[in-house]
């Protein structure tokens, strides 16, 4: 499988690299499981809190049509935000390892 | 030679076990009443009760109801504008043809697309005709509930973003398969991961299939069976001749035309509202058709309830989805299901870098979100200013709503404007499909050629030529057999087909995917248990639950109306031409289908849940992870560091083209 062959445990207990993984895991998944809530707000609340979704927030628009909305902007507020963090720091933090292994010959 | 025969054997297998999977169902799904349009595969609700109008007294509705049984795309304009889309695609197919000379080239376009394009190739695989017909007609028909079946879909892209985009990127090749084998048993984990594979895109595949046939069949006139094959030559061409390439470029097209139909029915119906949304829900809510399809379609009051507002109603919750656990479960099978998809996995290994995979998910994300959110207006806009009434006088299911909305705007029926609206929204509707299907063919025999033949059969060692030619020759046998079981499916119960994809998506491939790159013990067991039991609990569910087809509740229905309208007749009355017609047709439902059982043999369904989510996705989590912690396997764990390292920093990523 592996073309090229590093030793791989060693790169594991570098301690940039394990910043870097600790850093995208809490992140990752915090985001992930945040959304998912969120998104099984949806039916929960549609489901058992009806009336809820009846209020009149706009007009004639209720607020079970903005929660809808909501979960789209939510969508790509997600979207963006995991976009900034992964160019701003997932990747300084993957370069900046990259280029301290490359010096240790490790690569 | 015994390589080559065990191919063979195992790929007549598959093929006879999918043949048999869909044959049985046939008898019985024969007296379903709602066998017109199952364009919406995903969204279609399943038959509605639509009988227990006739059942009760029903005040005549006040309004008069404009009368109309069939879409009439202009057949010359309809038939140019597939004939142009034909032309593009088949130009872009000659094109890569020329460059498509590797296994690469072949199953990931050499590695060479960027992340703009993947990302709208991406939306491209994903949005299905189903989506863009079916759910416009389910929010047309049942108000804000149809929207919210629209989220699930958007919000399926966010765990492909966070979990699986970049990681996939970074630890694989072609498929699954080569993620799943990385630090385990390769050959017996190929070959569950390709078995996964073939079946969830098959089963996709042919509910594609049937919805293209009988949509085809619609808007051309033309026989089912000549739409199915049709669709087929053309999506077999695509993907033989041009591989990955091609296929990209057909779904960037479509997204295209898909996006830029949408957003100018969008802008059109928003037009017609004074560009304000408030003003569009303000009419829809003081419309008297929508509030005479609430209240006696939807709601059933023969008598209108004091000071109930039937116009706001249709904003509110509870008209479609009445179960909350179906769509709690149906929640699971999208929060998880796309990105267990391999036609959307396989997307990944176009791009050169994880940065480019992240790039394209966004991109598409956006695309998908838009979308999604866009089709509430359309929805709406088509409740309003054609009436629920005449939208399911034309189709049950609300299929036809997007179409006939195009007409109107265009211009209305006949002219030239209406007349090329349609044709062009039908033009869309064809692109989707193509577009889709051409990628589920391409996941499926890349399962098959590269997992099976070359990495089982000829223990990876097989030149760029062969590995080429057997995946070109694969692909013309998938796309073969797609065709065969479309023609067979045509009666069938599609709808079921899709929540068995996404099902096994989400509780087969999901979970040991996920496990796969993040867990340290997970090994060669744990995948195989995993997608195994997930895979077959899946089915099981599946095959018990209430979207089989069962005909001893049809004749019930029927024998309810049939006791009903005799009742009328026993009190003196005389039933009139429409009631003696649904009497007529409530015998004979209730003489073919009395005693009869589903293909498991059921009068009623075991379990209750149209999609089996909620359940099967966490026994596929804990049959993962249990088997993994039962045996437990030095190596797979010893080489988690490996893929750890390069699923998160990409170090030592294998270009697609390296291989």
């Amino acid at each position: 499988m592996s073309e090229q062959t590093y030793d791989w445990s060693s790169i594991a207990k570098h301690p940039k690299y394990l910043e870097l993984k600790q850093k995208k895991r809490t992140f990752l998944f915090s985001w992930w499981i945040g959304s998912t809530i969120y998104y099984f707000l949806l039916s929960l609340l549609s489901a058992y809190a009806p009336s809820l979704f009846k209020v009149k927030m706009i007009g004639v628009v209720n607020f079970g049509y903005l929660f809808i909305l909501s979960q789209f902007v939510m969508c790509i507020v997600v979207a963006l935000v995991y976009t900034k963090v992964a160019n701003n720091q997932f990747d300084r933090l993957t370069d900046e390892l990259t280029q301290s292994l490359q010096k240790e010959g490790a690569i | 030679m015994i390589g080559r025969f065990f191919f063979v054997s195992l790929f007549m297998a598959l093929f006879c076990s999918s043949v048999l999977a869909a044959e049985p169902v046939k008898p019985a799904a024969s007296g379903t009443p709602n066998t017109t349009v199952q364009a919406a595969t995903v969204a279609a609700p399943a038959a509605q009760p639509v009988a227990a109008t006739a059942a009760k007294p029903i005040e005549a509705p006040k309004v008069a109801v404009p009368a109309l049984n069939k879409v009439r795309p202009n057949r010359g304009i309809t038939i140019g504008m597939f004939g142009v889309i034909i032309a593009i695609t088949l130009g872009v197919v000659v094109w890569a043809a020329k460059k498509t000379t590797t296994a690469s080239d072949f199953y990931a376009a050499g590695g060479g697309v960027t992340g703009l394009q993947n990302g709208w190739a991406i939306a491209g695989d994903y949005m299905s005709a189903a989506s863009f017909l079916g759910m416009s007609g389910l929010i047309s028909l049942y108000g804000i509930d149809g929207f919210m079946y629209a989220v699930g879909p958007a919000f399926s892209f966010i765990a492909i973003l966070l979990v699986i985009a970049e990681p996939c990127r970074n630890a694989g090749k072609f498929t699954l398969g080569d993620i799943l084998s990385f630090r385990t048993s390769a050959k017996p984990v190929r070959a569950v991961a390709a078995v996964s594979t073939v079946t969830v895109s098959l089963f996709y595949l042919i509910a594609q299939m049937v919805g293209a046939g009988k949509l085809m069949q619609v808007l051309l006139d033309i026989p089912y069976k000549v739409s199915v094959i049709g669709v087929g030559i053309l999506m077999v061409g695509y993907v033989v001749f041009g591989g990955m390439k091609a296929t990209t470029w057909v779904q960037i097209i479509k997204a295209g035309l898909l996006m830029s139909g949408t957003v100018l029915l969008a802008f059109l119906v928003m037009a017609k509202a004074g560009f304000n949304p408030v003003t569009l829900f303000t009419d829809v809510v003081n419309s008297p058709q929508i509030q005479d399809h609430v209240r006696i379609n939807l709601l059933k009051d023969a008598i209108p309830k004091e000071g109930f507002d039937y116009g706001q109603r249709f904003l509110e919750p509870g008209l479609f989805l009445k179960n909350p656990l179906d769509q709690i479960s149906l929640g699971v099978a999208w929060a998880l299901g796309a990105a267990g998809l391999p036609h959307i996995l396989m997307r990944f290994f176009t791009v050169p870098s994880a940065k480019e995979a992240r790039k394209s998910i966004v991109i598409a994300l956006f695309i998908n979100s838009s979308f999604f959110f866009l089709i509430n207006l359309i929805g709406f806009g088509a409740a309003l200013y054609l009436t629920p009434q005449l939208i399911s006088s034309v189709d049950k299911g609300g299929n036809m709503a997007t179409l006939l909305l195009a007409q109107l705007l265009g211009g209305g029926a006949g002219s030239l404007g209406g007349d090329i609206f349609l044709a062009f929204i039908c033009a869309v509707a064809f692109a989707t499909i193509l577009a889709v299907v051409s990628g589920l063919v391409l996941a499926a025999s890349a399962a098959i050629a590269h997992d099976v033949y070359v990495n089982i059969v000829m223990d990876g060692k097989a030149d760029q030529h062969t590995q080429v030619k057997v995946a070109k020759i694969t692909s013309l046998v998938v796309g073969i057999s797609a065709i065969v079981m479309g023609l067979m499916a045509e009666k069938e119960n599609v709808v079921a087909f899709v929540a068995l994809a996404f099902a096994v998506a989400a509780s087969g491939n999901f979970p040991v995917l996920i496990l796969s790159l993040f867990w340290r013990n997970f090994n060669t067991a744990g995948v195989l248990s995993g997608l195994l039991v997930g895979t077959i609990t899946t089915l099981g569910l599946v095959m018990v639950s209430p979207v089989m087809t069962y005909p001893q509740q049809i004749a019930n229905g029927a024998k309810k109306i049939i006791t009903a309208l005799e009742t009328k007749q026993a009190g003196g009355s005389v039933l009139n031409e429409k009631e003696l017609k649904v009497l007529e047709k409530a015998q004979a439902d209730f003489k073919k289908n009395d005693g009869g059982t589903s293909m498991m043999g059921l009068k009623a369904p075991l379990f209750p849940l149209k999609n089996p989510g909620l359940v099967s996705a966490p026994i596929g989590f804990i049959a993962a992870i249990l088997g993994a912690l039962l045996f437990r396997e030095k190596r797979a764990e010893d080489m988690f560091d490996e893929i750890e390292v390069r699923q998160i920093t990409g170090i030592g990523i294998t270009k697609a083209s390296d291989h």
